[in-house]
């Protein structure tokens, strides 16, 4: 029984690119968080670094958002894919050869070049566009076969029952695709506020129909694999599925508030920012009661991340509809409390939901390393951080905000953000940790350790009947 | 099941695929396509006949400040809102971005907005403050570019000059529009109706509000008396301090920079009204900015402690027939630039780039005015006048244009 579990498992899932993209993903995210760090170590000790050109400010800002976003969270979410896609289908993604041209694709084409052409200048000032249109290319490349190598898997073996995960896997997929070129290349072609308009899209649409959807892949598939119950409302999934795949992309003109942009574009975005925010609790509400039975905090740690993620994700969601109103807009608009705002999205509701899934992966690998004491470690280390950092932002945009409608001169607002800054700085300590932490608990430890934490064999055997059945609507019948 | 319900279901599938692809091709249309039409259109309408674009410096610049990242810190686009236009200008108009592939809005200060601040600082300020910005402003947590120059900001590289070149363009468009350009884009705004798109003519709005921008002398407010001596010192040392050095003998760390050096305050005395207006207005032609956005007590806190730092002697014993002497060549020498009575309104002052000295309202020390006159003023058009006059007569001139000052003296008060 437990041998063809095991078997079930290594026949479809291929464990070698799993390995090598969640690798790959801790790397670009301790690269990415350093980068971090030297660009808030700036706010407080702007001369640092001594005028070296390419650890200044701007560029290693470019540098750090764009790992987040590519490196980090692009590589665990294709890790995640590697495991998550084969379960979901029962069937074997298109290819593994083509997987270490994707692997190779993204890291070696998209990211080492991307961060050493914005370090050295040449970049585009597009916010989360900033690798040059020559490392865009292979962005979309990347993402063409990232799509040829994880949609075939679903139509193969009919779509009769798709779960909710494979539909966010197959909207992400696909919107991604269409959405990064519009933005990368369009404001390089129409100029000023016209550009602006379209850059304005982007940034929700890298939010909206990248990362948030394959986020919520991981956590849908998650919770029911971890906690082995079924979703609460397979209805409230798909309710929820189409309401975000509406309303994400008709946010973006909320980044242009009181612009010249036309009001009416402007008054759209931010009824449908208000609307998505009313939908999020609704999905929020049909994952939280999917932990119902696991406790307030979860004893599987991948269970615990991708739990954590969900609260995230409802006060991010929550806030970005307070935001958005004209009335809060201009005022917090452009201050700290929008990095807060950020950080908390890309930080809070998407790390931990990409550490969950990864983790949740390669706990099934019977011959990773696993130390559940890092782990351990790893996630309290990082929702300290996060907090911190979050509640610190905020308070700071709060004063900034303050300071710019009264008029005060402009470096009175700069001068108060600085404690909120010094303890900015200071927020990165748990978070780094947590990261080396992260790291140390899938090298270190003995191996096969994760599938032991599991009390397989157990588990796998149910997951394995699972997976084809997750995508049942009325999965309530399941072990 | 059943072949009929597999279709059913392929269609369905079909049916959402195609939904699915609507909704986003509906997000393109409703806030990428549509506005980017309209704010063409309006763009057409209301822009001026000829804009003019870029220079192949000013393009380089331009590319500078896009790869280091500038608009990240600095928006290039000023809102709908007062707190913006009072600090800022007018509001940022779609045909003022026109040029620009890409946009460089940004969505986060942590400087200020930078959509009108050409004309706002001079090179000097702008190399001294890219070089190294805390020896002009302490608390600036912007970053330090050093690698734009050859080890000192009076030594620019091309990169340096081309990003100078590329931030005075900021605005300019509609500068030079002028108030032509202005009625021709209200006409072609056709927005009479339309309270928040007026907002960017309304009538009282000066075009550019920085509160850094020199103006010309006179109009500046009367400030309150009786001011906080502690916090016109601690003022001084944050705001001042980079260029006037932290005794204001004008010898802050940016100050070799900058062309005319900082004013040595430990060398003149000022009458009040002159530090009120020279604080308020700025001096137009050298790196000494507006601090308008100072609060009343704290400008006038501010102006009472640069006059305690005056250390000139006041009085010194000068016989009668040598003010006489110092009249004389001053009529024959001075009078075009400084003006009859040393009121610098002269008949050629209006053609020089910084006002001559009003000694009514300043008098320098009698080493300043005679080094002055030696050796001249750089920076200003202030030349050496030791082939003119004699050593007798500089000394003279030095004594004359001291005994003109008032020490109540207004700016501009007095024909």
């Amino acid at each position: 029984m437990a041998r063809s579990a095991a078997t079930d498992h290594g026949a479809v899932v291929d464990h070698a690119l799993v390995r090598a993209h969640t690798i790959a993903a801790l790397v670009a995210l301790l690269f990415s968080v350093t980068f971090g760090i030297i660009v808030a170590e700036q706010l407080v000790d702007p001369d640092i670094v001594g005028g070296v050109p390419w650890l200044s400010w701007g560029r290693v800002r470019y540098a750090h958002t764009q790992g987040i976003m590519l490196g980090w969270l692009g590589n665990a979410f294709f890790a995640f894919l590697y495991h998550g896609v084969p379960l979901l289908t029962g069937t074997r993604v298109t290819s593994a050869r083509l997987g270490w041209w994707l692997f190779a694709v993204w890291n070696f084409a998209v990211l080492a070049p991307g961060w050493v052409l914005v370090l050295v200048g040449i970049s585009q000032p597009l916010e989360w566009a900033e690798f040059p249109l020559s490392v865009d290319a292979f962005v979309v490349l990347g993402l063409a076969l990232a799509a040829v190598q994880f949609l075939p898997p679903f139509f193969r073996r009919g779509v009769e029952h798709l779960y909710v995960s494979s539909w966010y896997i197959i909207g992400g997929l696909i919107f991604t695709l269409l959405a990064y070129p519009m933005g990368n290349a369009v404001p390089e072609l129409v100029p000023g506020a016209q550009g602006a308009a379209f850059s304005g899209l982007w940034i929700h649409d890298a939010i909206g129909l990248f990362v948030t959807p394959l986020a919520l892949a991981i956590i849908y598939f998650v919770i029911p694999a971890a906690s082995r119950r079924p979703v609460f409302s397979h209805f409230l999934s798909m309710l929820g599925f189409w309401l975000l795949f509406f309303l994400y992309p008709l946010n973006g003109t909320h980044h242009y508030v009181y612009s010249v942009i036309p009001m009416a574009a402007q008054l759209g975005a931010i009824a449908a920012s208000t609307l998505l925010g009313v939908s999020v609790i609704l999905v929020v509400m049909n994952l939280l009661l999917s932990l119902r039975g696991s406790g307030f905090i979860p004893r599987d740690i991948g269970l615990r991340f991708v739990a954590t993620s969900t609260v995230f994700y409802l006060v991010v969601s929550i806030q970005g509809a307070l935001q958005a109103q004209m009335s809060v807009n201009q005022a917090v608009h452009f201050s700290d409390w929008v990095i807060g705002h950020s950080h908390l999205a890309m930080l809070g509701f998407a790390t931990f939901a990409a550490i969950g899934g990864i983790v949740h992966a390669w706990q099934r690998l019977p011959a990773a390393r696993y130390n559940a004491h890092a782990l351990e470690w790893a996630y309290w280390l990082l929702v300290a951080g996060v907090v911190l950092m979050f509640v610190d932002l905020t308070l700071a945009g709060l004063v900034e905000a303050r300071l710019w409608q009264s008029g005060a001169p402009w470096l009175d607002s700069v001068r108060a953000a600085r404690p909120y800054w010094i303890v900015r700085l200071l927020s990165a300590l748990p978070i780094a940790a947590g990261f080396v932490a992260l790291l140390v608990g899938l090298t270190t430890g003995p191996r096969g350790g994760g599938l032991r934490e599991l009390a397989v064999p157990l588990l796998l055997a149910a997951e394995s009947e699972i997976a084809p059945r997750l995508a049942a609507p009325n999965a309530e019948a399941l072990p | 099941m059943t072949d009929r319900s597999g279709r059913v279901l392929r269609m369905s599938y079909l049916a959402a695929g195609v939904a699915g692809i609507a909704f986003f091709a509906l997000s393109v249309l409703l806030l990428g396509v549509w506005p980017s039409r309209v704010l063409e259109q309006q763009s057409r309408a209301m822009a001026p006949e000829h804009v003019l674009a870029l220079t192949a410096s000013e393009q380089r610049g331009r590319e500078i400040y896009s790869r280091e990242g500038c608009a990240y810190c600095h928006t290039q686009q000023i809102r709908y809102l007062h707190t913006d236009m009072l600090r800022f200008g007018a509001p940022t108009l779609a045909w003022e971005t026109r040029l620009d592939y890409p946009h460089l809005w940004g969505t986060r200060r942590i400087g200020p907005d930078l959509a009108r601040q050409g004309g706002t600082h001079t090179q000097d300020w702008h190399f001294a403050h890219l070089f190294a910005p805390r020896t002009i402003a302490p608390d600036s947590v912007m970053p330090a570019y050093p690698s734009l120059f050859e080890g000192a900001p009076s030594r620019p590289r091309q990169s340096a000059r081309d990003l100078f070149a590329y931030l005075e363009t900021l605005g300019r468009a509609r500068e030079l529009a002028g108030a032509e350009g202005e009625a021709h884009a209200r006409e072609g705004c056709d927005c009479a109706g339309d309270e928040m798109a007026m907002m960017a003519f309304a009538p009282a709005m000066a075009l550019n509000a920085s509160p850094a921008r020199p103006r010309p002398r006179g109009d500046a407010p009367e400030l309150p008396g009786g001011a906080d001596a502690a916090r016109g010192h601690a003022l001084f040392a944050a705001d001042c301090a980079g260029c006037h050095g932290p005794a204001g003998a004008g010898d802050g760390p940016s100050a070799d920079s900058l062309q005319p050096r900082p004013a040595n305050l430990t060398e003149h005395t000022y009458s009040r009204a002159r530090v009120v207006d020279a604080l308020w207005n700025g001096t137009a032609g050298t790196s000494m900015p507006g601090w308008r956005d100072v609060p009343p007590s704290d400008l006038a806190a501010l102006a009472d402690t640069v006059r305690t730092l005056d250390s000139s002697a006041s009085d010194t014993p000068v016989a009668p027939d040598q003010i006489l002497m110092g009249a004389r060549a001053y009529a024959a020498n001075c009078v075009q630039c400084h003006g009859s009575g040393g009121d610098g309104r002269g008949t050629a002052a209006s053609e020089l780039r910084v006002a001559p000295t009003d000694f009514r309202a300043q008098r320098p020390s009698l080493s300043i005015a005679v080094r002055a006159l030696t050796l001249g003023v750089e920076g200003t058009q202030m030349a050496p006048w030791t082939d003119r006059l004699s050593d007798a007569e500089i000394l003279a001139v030095a004594y004359y244009v001291r005994s003109l000052f008032q020490s109540d003296g207004g700016v501009g008060t007095v024909q």
